[in-house]
C-alpha cells in the first residue's frame, strides 16, 4: 500500500481546513469520540504539563524544606499528601518532580529522536554501503534494554540531570532511526522525489525538504511512544540512586531508600510518588497507542 | 474441649516467644556449632587491609580474621583504659617514666597459613603505619598520625615487643586496642590484605565473592582454647537500607548493621518481631561539616562560621536520626563518651544555641557582610558519600545552608572514592561521617585535627591548636588533662575547624538467638566475633 506524500494530504483535506478555526475543538471532539482512551491519556498528559508549568504556585511547601516536628505526618490538612522521614511534604515534591520528569522525559524523547531521526533518514535515503554499515551500528546499540544502557551511561555520566537525559536519549536513538528510515526507504521511491531529481534537486535538499516532512507522522508517534517509556526510565535511575540527585525532587528517588525502610509505618511515601509515575505512562501510553492509530494509515479505521 | 493440634500450638507459640525475649539465660552454657549470618552494607572497599581503611564497611567484616596486641573486653559495653585486655600480646608495662610500653607476647600462635606469629611481625606492622624509614608502605595511611610519638619500636626476643615514645602518652595502649589496629604478617605483603586475609584470628577467610558475600570458617589453630564458638560466619552484602531491615526481618541475616538502625527501624522491626533484641548503642561516630581551606569560598573562616550558625543541630537530630542522636562538640558527649564539652560551654559554641532562628540570623548577617543573600547566594557544590545516611544529613543540611544565602548542589560519590578525594581536597563542602576507633582525644586529634593528616579533609592547620594537643597527650593528671582537652574542643569550633553536627546512636539490632555479641561505644572495636554464639 503506497503511502500518500503530505501535498497530497494537503490536497484531501483543504475542504475541512476552509471551516477554519473551528476545526481544532471538532478535531479534538472527534478524536476524543473516537478514541476515548486516548483521550484520557491526553488529558493525563496535560494535567502533568501543566502541573510541571505551575509548580511554584500549585505546591505548598518549599519541596525540600525540612521540618523536624513532621517527620512521616501521615496524610492531612497541613500535609495533604503527608511528609517523608525527614519532614519533606510529599503533594510539593510531587508537583516539583512532574518538572522532572517531563524535562527529562520531553528532552530525552526529543533529543534520541531527532538524531534517530537524521540518522534513519541519511540512512534510508542514501542506502547502500552508509545504511548498512549505520543499520548494523545501530543494531549493536538496540541489542541492549533501555533501562540497561541507560544506566551504563548514567554511571558513567554521574548523576544529574543533563546527565541523565544524555543517558536516556541515547538508547532511543536506534528506535528512531529504524522507525524513519522504514518511511523514508518507501517515500524515495514515490514520483514526487523521483521528479526532484529529475529536475537536479540536490540529495541533501531532497532528503530534507521533500522526504523528511513526510515522516512527521511516524515521528511524532514515536515520541509520545518514547515519552512514557523515558519518563520510566528516570524513575528507574532515579530509584536506583543514578537519576537526579537529591534533594531535589524526583519521583523515582522518592520511591527509593528511605520510602523502601520506613513504607510499614508510613505507606504513603511509597503510594503517591508510585501513583503519579503510572499516571503519567500510562497517559502517554493511552495517547501514544491512540495518536499512532490515527496518524498511521495502515491502521487508520482499524 | 480443645483439638489438641491448637494446644500444641498454643505451648509451641509460649515456648517460642520466651525463647525469642532476648532476655538472656542467666549462667547459659554457651554452645559451640552453627553459622551466623551478619549485615555487611556494602562491599568491604579496602578488601581486608584494615590499615588503609577509614570506614567501618572494611574494619567490621575483615577483624574476625585479625589480632591485636590488645583489644577492649568484647563483653564490657563502656570501653577504657580499664578495659583493655591483652589478645596477642599476654601482659604490658609502662616502663621508662610512661615512655617505653614493652609488651609479652603469646607463644605459639600461628598465622593462617600455618606460618609462627613473632615480634618482627608486630615491628613490621606498626613501623609501617607510623611511616618509619626502611618500613612496608601502605597505599593510603590514615592513622599514621596516631604513632608520632612513637619514637622506636623494637623486637629484642620473638615475644617481646618494646614501643619507645617520645614522650609520655598515656592514650597509645588505647589506640593499640581499637579494631583499626591488628598486626599484619611480615612474610605477606601488605597490599595483599586488600584481596585476601592471612591473619591470627578466630575466622579464616573462606571464600569472598565481592558483591555478593564473605564467608568465614572457624580457625581451628585460634590461640584462645574454646574459641571461636560459631563454626563460620557469612557477611551477606545488601547494599539498600529497607532491603537490610526486611532481611533482618524476615531471619535471613541475624545481625544488623554497626551503626545502620535508626530509632524508627528498630521500632518498626520490634513491632513485627516481637523477640527481636534491639539495643540504643552509642558509635562514637559524628556527623559533621568539612570544608575545603585550601580553596575559596572557605579559605574564609567567616563563611565557615556563617555554615556552622546555619545549621539547627537538634533539628537534624529529630528529622534525620528520628532521635537517635546526641549534640556535642569534638569529643562524644557525655553520659557515651568521657571526654565532652560541659553542656554550658558547648551551648556557648557558635552554631550550637538553643534558638535556631537567632543562629540562622549570625549567618544571614556574616554572608551579607561578604555580599551574600539569599537572592543572591553563595553558589557551592556538597559532596557526601552514596550511601543513605551520608545522602539523608547531606539534603538537610542543603536546606538549611539555602535558608542563610547558600546554595548547594549534592554530588554523591562512591565509598571507594570518597576518602580518597577527600585526602585530595577535591571538593569544597563536604557532609561527612566521622567515626573515631578509640574514645580518646589523641586518636581523634592526632587524625582529624593536626596540621598534614590524611584524614584532616578541611586541611585545618593552628599552630597553637597543634601545640594544645602535644600538651593534653602528654598530661598524666586525668582531670588536668580533661580542662585541656575541653579548650581544644572551643577552640575547634570557634574557628569552625570542621563544625560538628552531631553523634550518632545506632539502634543494634539481633535475633535473640546470637549471645555474647555486645556493642560497644565505639563501633570499630568489637568486631573480633570469638565469644558470639548461637543459642539454636
Amino acid at each position: 500500500m503506497a503511502v500518500r506524500p503530505i501535498g497530497a494530504e494537503i490536497e484531501l483535506t483543504r475542504p475541512s481546513a476552509v471551516t477554519g478555526r473551528a476545526s481544532l475543538s471538532t478535531v479534538v471532539t472527534r478524536f476524543a469520540r473516537k478514541k476515548p482512551l486516548g483521550a484520557l491519556g491526553g488529558v493525563l498528559m496535560v494535567i502533568m504539563a501543566l502541573t510541571a508549568v505551575f509548580a511554584d504556585v500549585l505546591d505548598t511547601y518549599d519541596p525540600i524544606a525540612t521540618d523536624a516536628a513532621a517527620t512521616l505526618a501521615a496524610p492531612g490538612p497541613d500535609h495533604w499528601l503527608g511528609t517523608d522521614h525527614l519532614g519533606r511534604d510529599i503533594y510539593s515534591r510531587i508537583v516539583h518532580g512532574a518538572r522532572v520528569s517531563l524535562i527529562v522525559g520531553i528532552a530525552s524523547t526529543l533529543l534520541g529522536s531527532v538524531l534517530g531521526g537524521v540518522i534513519g533518514l541519511l540512512s534510508g535515503y542514501t542506502g547502500g554501503k552508509v545504511d548498512l554499515i549505520s543499520q548494523r551500528l545501530l543494531d549493536i546499540l538496540q541489542g541492549l534494554p533501555l533501562l540497561v544502557l541507560a544506566l551504563v551511561m548514567s554511571a558513567s555520566l554521574g548523576p544529574s540531570v543533563q546527565n541523565v537525559i544524555i543517558a536516556i536519549s541515547i538508547p532511543i536513538i536506534p528506535r528512531a532511526s529504524r522507525v524513519i528510515r522504514a518511511s523514508v526507504l518507501a517515500i524515495r521511491e514515490m514520483q514526487f522525489v523521483e521528479a526532484a531529481r529529475a529536475l537536479g534537486t540536490a540529495h541533501l535538499r531532497i532528503a530534507f525538504r521533500h522526504v523528511l516532512p513526510n515522516t512527521v507522522g511516524p515521528f511524532i508517534v514515536l515520541m509520545t511512544a518514547q515519552l512514557g517509556s523515558a519518563i520510566l526510565v528516570e524513575a528507574a535511575l532515579s530509584f536506583l540512586g543514578l537519576g537526579v540527585p537529591e534533594p531535589y525532587p524526583s519521583w523515582g528517588r522518592m520511591l527509593s531508600v528511605s520510602a523502601a525502610e520506613y513504607a510499614q509505618k508510613a505507606p504513603h511515601l511509597v503510594l503517591f510518588p508510585g501513583l503519579a509515575i503510572s499516571l503519567a505512562v500510562f497517559g502517554s501510553n493511552l495517547f501514544g497507542d491512540a495518536l499512532r492509530d490515527t496518524l498511521d494509515p495502515r491502521l487508520r479505521g482499524a | 474441649m480443645y483439638p489438641r493440634s491448637l494446644v500444641t500450638t498454643v505451648v509451641a507459640l509460649g515456648v517460642a516467644a520466651v525463647a525469642m525475649s532476648g532476655v538472656p539465660a542467666v549462667g547459659q552454657a554457651p554452645r559451640p556449632g552453627g553459622v551466623l549470618n551478619v549485615t555487611q552494607r556494602e562491599d568491604s572497599p579496602q578488601g581486608f587491609a584494615i590499615h588503609e581503611t577509614s570506614t567501618i564497611s572494611t574494619v567490621w567484616p575483615a577483624m574476625p580474621c585479625l589480632s591485636n596486641l590488645v583489644i577492649f573486653d568484647p563483653l564490657k559495653q563502656q570501653e577504657s583504659a580499664e578495659s583493655v585486655v591483652g589478645e596477642l600480646a599476654e601482659k604490658w608495662a609502662w616502663q621508662d617514666g610512661n615512655r617505653s610500653l614493652v609488651l609479652s607476647l603469646r607463644k605459639n600462635v600461628k598465622w593462617h597459613d600455618g606460618q609462627p606469629f613473632t615480634s618482627k611481625d608486630v615491628k613490621f606492622t606498626f613501623d609501617m603505619v607510623r611511616g618509619a624509614p626502611d618500613a612496608g608502605k601502605l597505599r593510603i595511611n590514615p592513622r599514621k598520625g596516631w604513632y608520632e610519638n612513637v619514637e622506636a619500636i623494637e623486637a629484642p626476643d620473638p615475644h617481646t615487643v618494646v614501643f619507645r615514645l617520645k614522650r609520655p602518652q598515656p592514650s597509645l595502649l588505647l589506640m593499640l586496642a581499637s579494631g583499626y589496629s591488628p598486626v599484619y604478617a611480615a612474610h605477606v605483603p601488605p597490599a595483599q590484605y586488600r584481596t585476601t586475609c592471612v591473619g591470627t584470628g578466630p575466622f579464616k577467610v573462606k571464600e569472598w565473592r565481592k558483591g555478593e558475600f564473605i564467608d568465614y570458617v572457624k580457625n581451628p589453630d585460634y590461640f584462645i582454647e574454646g574459641r571461636p564458638y560459631l563454626d563460620g560466619m557469612r557477611y551477606v552484602v545488601i547494599k539498600e537500607r529497607g532491603t537490610r531491615v526486611a532481611a533482618l526481618q524476615a531471619g535471613q541475616v541475624d545481625v544488623s548493621f554497626p551503626g545502620d538502625m535508626s530509632p524508627t527501624s528498630g521500632e518498626q522491626l520490634k513491632n513485627a518481631v516481637p523477640g527481636i533484641v534491639v539495643r540504643p548503642t552509642h558509635e562514637n561516630v559524628n556527623n559533621n561539616i568539612i570544608m575545603n581551606m585550601k580553596k575559596p569560598p572557605f579559605d574564609n573562616a567567616k563563611v565557615r562560621l556563617a555554615v556552622s550558625h546555619a545549621i539547627d543541630r537538634r533539628a537534624l537530630t529529630t528529622a534525620v536520626h528520628q532521635g537517635g542522636g546526641v549534640v556535642g562538640a569534638a569529643m562524644a558527649p557525655k553520659p557515651h563518651g568521657v571526654w565532652g564539652l560541659p553542656e554550658k560551654e558547648l551551648l556557648a559554641l557558635p552554631g550550637y544555641g538553643t534558638d535556631p532562628a537567632e543562629e540562622k540570623e549570625k549567618a544571614r548577617r556574616i554572608l551579607r557582610d561578604l555580599g551574600f543573600t539569599p537572592q543572591n547566594p553563595l553558589r557551592v557544590e556538597m559532596a557526601t558519600r552514596a550511601i543513605a545516611i551520608y545522602v539523608d544529613m547531606a539534603s538537610f543540611v542543603i536546606n538549611e545552608l539555602k535558608q542563610v544565602g547558600i546554595e548547594a548542589t549534592l554530588k554523591q560519590v562512591e565509598t571507594a572514592q570518597w576518602h580518597a578525594m577527600a585526602t585530595r581536597g577535591d571538593y569544597q563542602i563536604g557532609a561527612n561521617l566521622t567515626g573515631i576507633g578509640p574514645d580518646d582525644p589523641d586518636a581523634n586529634f592526632y587524625e582529624n585535627y593536626v596540621c598534614g593528616s590524611p584524614r584532616n579533609y578541611s586541611f585545618y592547620c593552628s599552630e597553637q591548636v597543634e601545640k594544645m594537643i602535644e600538651q593534653q597527650s602528654a598530661e598524666l593528671d586525668p582531670a588536668k588533662r580533661m580542662r585541656m582537652v575541653w579548650d581544644i574542643q572551643k577552640r575547634l569550633e570557634q574557628d569552625a575547624a570542621r563544625p560538628m553536627l552531631n553523634w550518632r546512636l545506632d539502634h543494634f539490632t539481633t535475633w535473640p538467638k546470637v549471645k555474647n555479641l555486645v556493642p560497644h561505644q565505639s563501633l570499630y572495636n568489637w568486631g573480633r566475633m570469638q565469644e558470639v554464639w548461637l543459642d539454636r
